[in-house]
Order: C-alpha cells, then structure tokens, then sequence
C-alpha cells in the first residue's frame, strides 16, 4: 500500500532522514521506534506533505532550505509531489505529534473539522462512530478542546483523523505524555481502528506498551533504518531491547 | 440630553464596529495585520462614486459592485504581495501599509481631494426616537453593523468555511493534516476582510464627504478598537467598539469635540501599558494551568 525508497530529508546540511525504505501493506499495524530526532517525526510529516510544505513555505520566504529525495509511492502512485490536502483526499491522514487539537474549538467542532473533505451526513455519522470508539468524548462535546486532558485531546485528535476517513492512518507518538490508564485507553482504539479495515503507521519512542497491536515494526536511528522485523523479533533483539523496551 | 447620548453613542459605537470588523476579521482568521485597511476602505467608496457617477449605476448597485472589486482585491493583496513574506509579521505590516498609502496618494494624486465626492445616502428621511430625531441612514448602519457581527459569528462557528478558517487560525499544521490549503485560506480571509472594509465605506461614507485622510483615520480607528478588546477576539472587538465609541462621544459632549479622537489613542496607550493582550485577548494563562 505504502513504499517509502531511498527518502532522504535534509534540513539545511542536517540530514533528518538518511535514505530510507519501508513498505507498509494494506490492514497492516506499522511501528516506527526511535529516540527523539531520531527521524520518526520528519518521516511521518514527509508522507504527509508536510513537509514539502514547509519546504515551499521557507523556499518563498528565502529561509531554511529543505531538500527531499527519494520515491513515496501509495497504492501505486508517485506521491510525493502532491499537496497535503490531495494527500488526504486519497485516504492518507497524519495524527500529529503532542494531541494537537484546535484548542479554541469545541470537541464536536474540531471534530466537524476532521471531514473538512468530506460530504455533511458522511461527517455526521463519522462523529457518532467516533463517539463509540472513545465514549469519554460525548460527554465532553461542548467543551473546548484546549481545556482537556493530554489524553482526551488525544483521543480528539485520534477522532479528527478518524473523521477524515483514512485508509492509512499515520499515527505521531499518540501516547506521548499521557498516563498508564490513558495509554491503554488509545492502544484499545488504536486496535479498534485497525479492526475496521485502516493500516496504521505509528511512531513511538518508548515501544512496550504498543508492542502487543503491533505487526511489524522498524527501529530507526539518526534518521537511519538499524533493525526491522516482526515485534517478537524485535524484542529479542538485545541493543534493541534495552534502548526502546525498557528491559 | 441621555437619550440624546444613548443614541448618538450607539451609532458611533456601531460605527466603530463596522470600521474595525475587516480588520479584526482578517487578523483572527489569518494573523494578518491588514495595515492597507484604511486605504481598501476608501477605495471602496471612491469606487462606488466613480460607479454610481460616472458610469450611472443606480447607487445600490455601484456600492455593491465596489465592495466585491475591494474583496478581490483583498485576495489579489494576499496573493501577489502577503505570499511571499507569509510569517514574517514585520514584512507583512510594512507590505501591506505600503499598498494602503499607495491607495490613498493615488486617489490623492488624481484629484480626489475637493469636496465634490460624497456617496448618496440609501433612504432618506428620518425618525424621532423619544424625542432625539435621528436619520434612516443612521438606523440602517446600526441594523447593518449588528447583522453583520451576527452573520460572521455563525459563519465562522457553524459552517464549513468558517471553521476551517478558525482552525487554519489556531494551528496551520493540523488544519493541513485534514486537508485544508494555507493559502486558499489566506486568500479567503483578506478577500473578506477587504470586502467588509467596503461593506463598512458604502453605508458610512454617506454621512459625510469622502476626504482621503480618512484612509488614515479608519486603520488608526481599527488598531484601537481591536487593541482595546483582544486581537482575535469577537467579543473583544464589539465591546472594544462599545467602549471607545460611547467614550468618544462622552468626552466630545462634555469636553468638547476636539477630545473625540484622543480618547482612541489614548485608549491604544493605557490598554498596551496594562493589559497588552486587551480586555478579551487569550486566556493562555488559563489553559497553561489546566
């Protein structure tokens, strides 16, 4: 479904992203693990267009020169030149980093804002599905998400790309910060959402607690592919082991 | 002599309001400080008067069609000068200041300065509402102003484009991730920025003749208002209008109309000395905590 080959983001001299390649294959669960600025998030931002986005952005403003090399196919499709909003309007859909929510807005708008793309009785039954995925979120639909816990806006942000009606879900560090019991909470929805049919790319630093979802995983370093497998092979692997389990 | 206050105070307050509503519009939406406010403004009116003057549109039509030439030029502004130095705020400001003068010495240049240029008011005639008399075109810009923050209210809380606006506003990256364009966006907010400036030329610039120096007034008239009740906030800006227009017209009643103008500087001044943020900015503070 998703091949990355060979991509390679430079920030100026600083290379983000050193020629990587993976594939992601339809109703799959995807880990990415690494340490901070190990790359996970540029590699997530990059298949989403937000990167070249970015790119164009500084390009026009004469700041920060941003250099992205290498092949991103989706279902066939050379993609990397197309813009975030076509990127999501093909079914690929970030789930950024730190539960990023519209914090003026209220729950059910940020929501709303999820179907940007999409038809008003397709969004209003996403919103209910939404609804039964996190029951947490019905109660608090007339609030304003910048008044939530790190785990509810979690769950917000989780929804709004729900809404947006993925088929490859791009998921950026979605239990960053957030307690044991919230933790668990997200890894239920994240099995939920993967029942349903989306492929999930998911990013994590510290792997353990979304081990058990996971069906193959990739360990990057410095923006360099080190070890990939299947999370059991993973886990036996002792430097692997002890850097992003916690053994 | 209160009802006389009352009333008076509110159309001023209105007024402000109208005035300032691009702007505040513009700058929550997209960050914009739209300093080219004042000129759009006026540019707007002398358009209506070179439609309605010399090409003989009946007048509701000619201040209709310089109101939609305005909100397009609003887009054009974004597009051709805002795109490029899109986040840095100090070029932004200057950019767009540099078209608002543009604007205004061009109409100046031409000859635009005699008191020949006025715009025909939409009803004529007047009311008198317990005992102070007051004209239809007075009444109009009240019931207009009101409408209008209403309208946007829902606008930018209950529809599609309103909502991505506000989240474009908030957070640029999440707005992308569910597919909205920056750009389109920024387009859109100048455009109805700049369409409102002309909305606010047509149904003011009646009361009076149009002289280019208002250009100048209207932008200094929207910092303050906006100042006063919180950038990026509604509230902000309809009590922000309240309180410098009833201000205004207390002080020019009691203390003569001299002080009129200095009440809204001064209010720029004392809400920047206490609280910079203004009367309804963010409660940052507030969400920091939680």
């Amino acid at each position: 479904m998703l091949k990355v080959k060979n991509l390679m983001v430079f920030f100026e001299n600083a290379l983000a992203v050193n020629d990587l390649s993976l594939e992601v294959n339809e109703g799959e669960v995807i880990g990415v693990f690494g340490s901070n600025s190990a790359g996970k998030t540029t590699l997530l931002n990059t298949i989403a267009g937000l990167t070249r986005h970015l790119k164009y952005r500084e390009q026009r403003k004469g700041g920060m020169r941003i250099t992205i090399n290498g092949e991103i196919k989706y279902a066939g499709e050379e993609i990397s030149r197309l813009k975030p909003s076509d990127r999501v309007a093909r079914g690929i859909v970030l789930c950024r980093e730190r539960h990023p929510v519209l914090r003026d807005n209220t729950v059910e708008e940020n929501l709303k804002l999820g179907g940007y793309l999409r038809k008003d009785g397709e969004i209003r039954q996403s919103i209910s599905s939404v609804y039964e995925l996190f029951p947490a979120l019905q109660k608090l639909k007339a609030r304003k998400a910048g008044m939530l816990s790190g785990g509810e806006k979690e769950m917000v942000a989780i929804g709004m790309a729900m809404i947006a009606k993925p088929k490859l879900l791009l998921m950026d560090e979605p239990l960053l910060g957030l307690s044991p019991a919230m933790q668990h909470e997200v890894v239920r929805g994240v099995k939920e959402i993967c029942r349903l049919g989306v492929t999930i790319l998911i990013s994590e630093q510290y792997a353990r607690p979304i081990m058990p979802v996971i069906d193959r995983g990739y360990v990057i370093e410095n923006g360099t592919m080190v070890v990939s497998g299947t999370g059991a092979e993973l886990m036996e692997n002792p430097e692997v082991k002890s850097a992003y389990f916690g053994a | 002599m209160v009802a006389n206050l009352l009333i008076y105070g509110l159309v001023n307050s209105v007024v402000l309001m109208l005035t300032a509503l691009g702007f505040s519009l513009t700058f929550g939406l997209s960050g914009v400080a739209n300093f080219a406010h004042g000129g759009l403004y006026l540019l707007a009116g002398f358009l209506a008067w070179i439609f309605i003057n010399s090409f003989g549109l009946p007048a509701a039509l000619g201040m209709i069609l310089a109101v939609i030439v305005v909100g397009i030029l609003g887009a054009l502004i974004y597009r051709f000068i805002l795109m490029p130095v899109r986040g840095i705020v100090l070029s932004e400001v200057i950019s767009t200041f540099a078209v608002g003068v543009a604007i205004l010495e061009f109409f100046r240049w031409k000859g635009f300065v005699t008191y020949d240029f006025s715009l025909p008011v939409l009803v004529q005639g007047s009311v008198k509402i317990s005992g102070v008399s007051i004209d239809y075109q007075r009444l109009l810009i009240i019931a207009i102003g009101l409408a209008l923050a209403l309208l946007l209210w829902f606008f930018t809380h209950h529809t599609r484009i309103g909502l991505a606006l506000r989240g474009m506003s908030q957070d640029e990256y999440t707005a992308l991730s569910v597919g909205i364009e920056s750009d389109w966006a920024g387009m859109l907010s100048l455009a109805l920025g700049a369409g409102l400036a002309g909305v606010a030329a047509v149904v003011i610039l009646p009361l009076g003749i149009i002289s280019i120096n208002m250009g100048y007034d209207v932008l200094l008239i929207a910092l303050a208002v906006t100042v006063l009740g919180g950038l990026e906030s509604t509230t902000g800006l309809v009590v922000g209008s309240f309180f410098v227009g009833y201000a205004m017209v207390i002080t020019s009643t009691y203390l003569g109309p001299q002080w009129g103008e200095v009440v809204y500087l001064g209010a720029i001044v004392l809400v920047l000395a206490v609280k910079p943020s203004g009367l309804f900015g963010k409660s940052k503070e507030l969400e920091e905590r939680v």
